[in-house]
Order: C-alpha cells, then structure tokens, then sequence
C-alpha cells in the first residue's frame, strides 16, 4: 500500500485552506527504463475530499501531474476540530485515504 | 574554537590570529600599531560553526511539535509547508526511505532515480543542518532563530523526512543519537581529490604541447532559424573576462549605451534583481512589466517603488519575501524605480 499523505488544514480568514503532499509515482506511461522498455502507466485518477459527509473537492487526474503531487485548496464551512478526509485511487485501483484535523 | 580546517571563514581565521597575540596569550603582538586584539566576547560573537563531531554545539532542546509552528510561520513560505519546495526552491524533504534509514546510504542517489536530490538525501553530518539553519536561516532574517527553536526545526525537519517520530524532543544530550539514523550518513566518502589539500583531481585538463591541432574546427553548430530563441546571448553574459557570449541576435542594449538609464544594467546584476524578477515574466518576484502596470498610473508610484527596492516586502504579490537590499543607495533605488515604472527600456 502507498505511503499516508501527509495534510495540513487551517483557518484562514472565513475559509479552510487544505495542503496535501501524496506519495505516488504517477508514471506517465511515456518513459522507457534503461532496457528500452516502456514503464508502465501509473497515476492517481480521482481525489475527493471529504468534511462532516459532504464532498468539498472532486478532481479528476490524468497522467500529467507531477510525481509526489502537492494539492492546495479552500473550502468553507469549516470549524477548528473537526476533520478532513482526503481519499485517492489510482488507474491500477490502489487507493489511500487519510485523515487531518482542522487546527484554528 | 580556532580550527585550521581549510573551510574555516576567513572572518573567523583573522579573529583567531589575532588573539593569538592578544593580552591573555603574553605573546607581543605580531604586527604593532595594527589593529587591536579582538575581545573574547567578539570571538564568541563570530564562533558559531558546529562541526561534525559536535564540537561547538550549544546546549539546548526543541520538539518537532514546537518545530512545526517555527516551520510554517517562518520557513514554509518559501520551502513549502512539507519541505518539498516544488515551486521555487530546491526540496528539502523527499527521496528517501525507511530502508536507507537503515543502511545509511540512500538507494534513490545511487541509483539516479529521482528527478531532484533533496538536502535530506545528501545530508551527511546532522551538524551541518543544524549549523547551516542557525546561521542562515530563515535566509531574510539570518541569525534570528534561537538555540532552541534551531533544534526545534531541525527536528521537524527529521520529522517530514519520517527519520523522527512526532513527540521526539532532539538536544544536545541525543543528537549523536539521531546522527547515527540519517538516511545518508555513510553516503560521503573521502577518496576524491578534493579531500584533501594534497589529494589528486579527479578531472584532468592536460594542455596539448606537441603535435597539436593548428586550429579548432567548429563541427556543429545551432541552425539559423534557432540561434536567437533564447535572445542575444552576447548580452547575458557577463561582459568582463575572455569568454563572451555569441552574438545570437541584434543587440538590444548597444541602442541605449550613455542613456538615462546606463547604470541600471550593472545596478541589477549587483543585486541580483533578475535572479528573481523577469523583465516579461514572475519568478520568485513579480516580473518587471507586471510591477510596471500596477503602479505606473500613481501618484509617488517612484518613491514608493525606491522605498520597496530598498527595504524589501511581502504579502502583495505572493507569500514569498522580497529581502530588503542594504547595498543600494537612494539614488540607485530611485533609478530603478524609474526604469521599472518605464516599462524596463534598455
Ligand atoms: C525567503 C525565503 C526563505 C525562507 C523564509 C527560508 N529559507 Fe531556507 N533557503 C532559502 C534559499 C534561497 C536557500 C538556498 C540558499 C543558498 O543556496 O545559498 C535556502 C536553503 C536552506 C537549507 C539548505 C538546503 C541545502 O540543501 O543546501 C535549509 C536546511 C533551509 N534553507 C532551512 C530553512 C529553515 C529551517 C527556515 C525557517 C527557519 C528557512 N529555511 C527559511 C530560502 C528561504
Ligand atoms: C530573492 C529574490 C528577490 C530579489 C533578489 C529581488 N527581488 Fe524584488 N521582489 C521579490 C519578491 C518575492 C517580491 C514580491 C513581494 C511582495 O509580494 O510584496 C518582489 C517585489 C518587488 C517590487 C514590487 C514591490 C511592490 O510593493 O509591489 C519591485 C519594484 C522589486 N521587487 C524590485 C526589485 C529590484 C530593483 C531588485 C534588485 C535590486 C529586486 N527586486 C531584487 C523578490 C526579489
């Protein structure tokens, strides 16, 4: 299973702003290892992001995205305390879902 | 400590010179009617190095939980909440796992696999981390961090590369401790040349002094079409020195030379303006034209600009700082408000 995601999430003014850093290789499919194979493609395809039940981000990814990707967003809501789920899966159907917690 | 280690700054090394011939010593002084002896508490003021076995290293103690508040108030802005960097600067954190914790040796350098080598990958004496952060950083405002929020950091930082757990507090009395976890701590070796003063390069540029080629034929070179792509190399390149760049295409400053603004081109090589600013385009700091169009229609737009030059900024163009630039005077700042606000003519 992929490493835990590493997420910071913090009141910012009347919003809750969301760091993400995800621990994946997304292969693009395009790369060729030393034996001119072609590395297969690997990437994450969907991330959702979850508070109290309600979606507050649904994203589609394609191959595109850089290795380790870092997301950033803000949503509104929010109370200190409370949490933020986030949940990735992958083209090979891997899948990872880690938690955080609001800091005021 | 006075060290005769090749490294040791320049500063320090004159520091130590003259307390050798200082009053506590009873030697005379070297060179009479030059200078003073420095004072103990002046040697202290400039004796912060840490080395590798520790020697040097203050007593004190910071948890990564403390760290983390230090890290994203004071170092985030710059290199990103997890250490990763991705925008700007190089990444701190990243690259390396549990498995090098244990061999000591991290496989991703080896190897080459990853795009970018971090400084956790590279790092082999957690003294140097430690140092450098105290003396360094938060690199607007160097030497601010204290004893304890150094370790603090330092700590935090072990922390995001997954090397310490989230309650550890790291001190002087542990650090030996927490050395012997690094990911790359057998990753440096010594036999290179560069080890020793004495040690023999590892490249070798051997002058041709019999049956040499009369003349260098140019085999190759970039086609027509893409030789300007990337402007008049003859002008980026410094214009001292024996190497020049090629002329790639019409020179753009020679239309200018004796103008108003003259002094500008040597003003922001100086200063390193466009390190960080394009004249078209953001890099770490908003580019020319952009800052240009904001302010170009205000009143004082000049002095406010000259005001900023010199002191530096934050929050208006992004959460990355301008640093303040001590070495420019008024006038200078004043011209370079003036070019900026012109739209950057040459
Ligand atoms: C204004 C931007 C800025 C801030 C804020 C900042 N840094 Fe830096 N940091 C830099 C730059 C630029 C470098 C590279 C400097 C160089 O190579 O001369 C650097 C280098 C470093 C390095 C060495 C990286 C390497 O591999 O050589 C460490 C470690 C570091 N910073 C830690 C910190 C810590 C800890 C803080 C907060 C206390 C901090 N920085 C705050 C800009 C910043
Ligand atoms: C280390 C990178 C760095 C260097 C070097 C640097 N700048 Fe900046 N500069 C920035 C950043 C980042 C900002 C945006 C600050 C902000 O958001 O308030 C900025 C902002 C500015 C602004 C706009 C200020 C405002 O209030 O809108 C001007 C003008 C400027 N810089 C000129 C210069 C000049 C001239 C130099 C050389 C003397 C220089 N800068 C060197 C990073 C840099």
């Amino acid at each position: 299973m992929a490493d835990p995601m590493r997420i910071r999430a913090k009141i910012e003014g009347d919003k809750t702003v969301v760091r993400v850093l995800m621990a994946h290789e997304m292969e693009t499919g395009q790369r060729r290892d030393s034996t001119g194979k072609v590395v297969p493609a690997h990437f994450i395809q969907e991330v959702t992001a979850t508070h109290n039940g309600k979606t507050v981000l649904a994203a589609q990814w394609g191959p595109a995205i850089s290795k380790n990707p870092y997301l950033q967003f803000q949503f509104a809501g929010a109370k200190a305390g409370e949490k933020i789920a986030i949940a990735w899966v992958d083209n090979k159907g891997d899948k990872r879902t880690d938690e955080a917690t609001i800091a005021a | 400590m006075c060290r005769s280690d090749v490294a040791a700054a320049v500063a320090l090394a004159l520091a130590c010179t003259l307390s050798h011939a200082g009053p506590g010593t009873g030697k005379a002084p070297t060179w009479p009617g030059i200078g003073r002896p420095a004072t103990p508490a002046e040697i202290r003021a400039w004796d912060i190095d840490v080395r590798p076995d520790f020697k040097g290293l203050p007593r004190g103690q910071g948890s990564v939980a403390r760290g983390q508040d230090i890290w994203e108030s004071k170092c985030a802005s710059c290199h990103g909440v997890f250490g990763e960097s991705n925008e700007v600067f190089t990444p701190i954190v990243g690259g390396t796992t549990r498995k090098d914790v244990q061999t000591g040796r991290v496989e991703a350098l080896a190897k080459g696999t990853e795009a970018q080598r971090t400084t956790m990958m590279k790092l082999s004496t957690l003294s140097t981390l430690w140092d450098y952060i105290h003396r360094a950083m938060p690199w607007n405002n160097p030497r601010t961090l204290g004893v304890d929020d150094t370790y603090a950091v330092t700590a935090y930082i072990l922390n995001l590369a997954e090397i310490l757990p989230g309650d550890f507090v790291l001190s002087d009395r542990n650090i030996r401790e927490v050395q012997a976890l690094l990911p790359n701590r057998d990753g440096k070796s010594p036999r290179h040349g560069l080890w020793l003063p004495t040690g023999k390069p590892d490249v070798r540029n051997v002058a041709c002094m019999r049956n040499c080629a009369p003349d260098v034929k140019i085999a190759s070179s970039l086609p027509d079409h893409a030789r300007g792509s990337h402007g008049n190399l003859a002008d980026q390149d410094r214009n001292r020195g024996g190497l020049r760049g090629q002329v790639t295409a019409a020179s753009a400053t020679a239309a200018a030379r004796g103008g108003e603004f003259a002094a500008v081109k040597e003003l922001t090589g100086k200063a390193a303006c466009l390190g960080c600013h394009g004249v078209d385009r953001k890099i770490v700091g908003p580019g020319f034209n952009q800052v240009s169009e904001k302010y170009r229609a205000k009143d004082n737009a000049e002095a406010y600009l000259a005001g900023k030059i010199k002191a530096g900024g934050q929050g208006i163009w992004g959460q990355v700082p301008m640093p303040p630039s001590v070495t420019i005077s008024d006038a200078d700042a004043a011209l370079l408000a003036r070019w900026i606000l012109k739209g950057t003519p040459e």
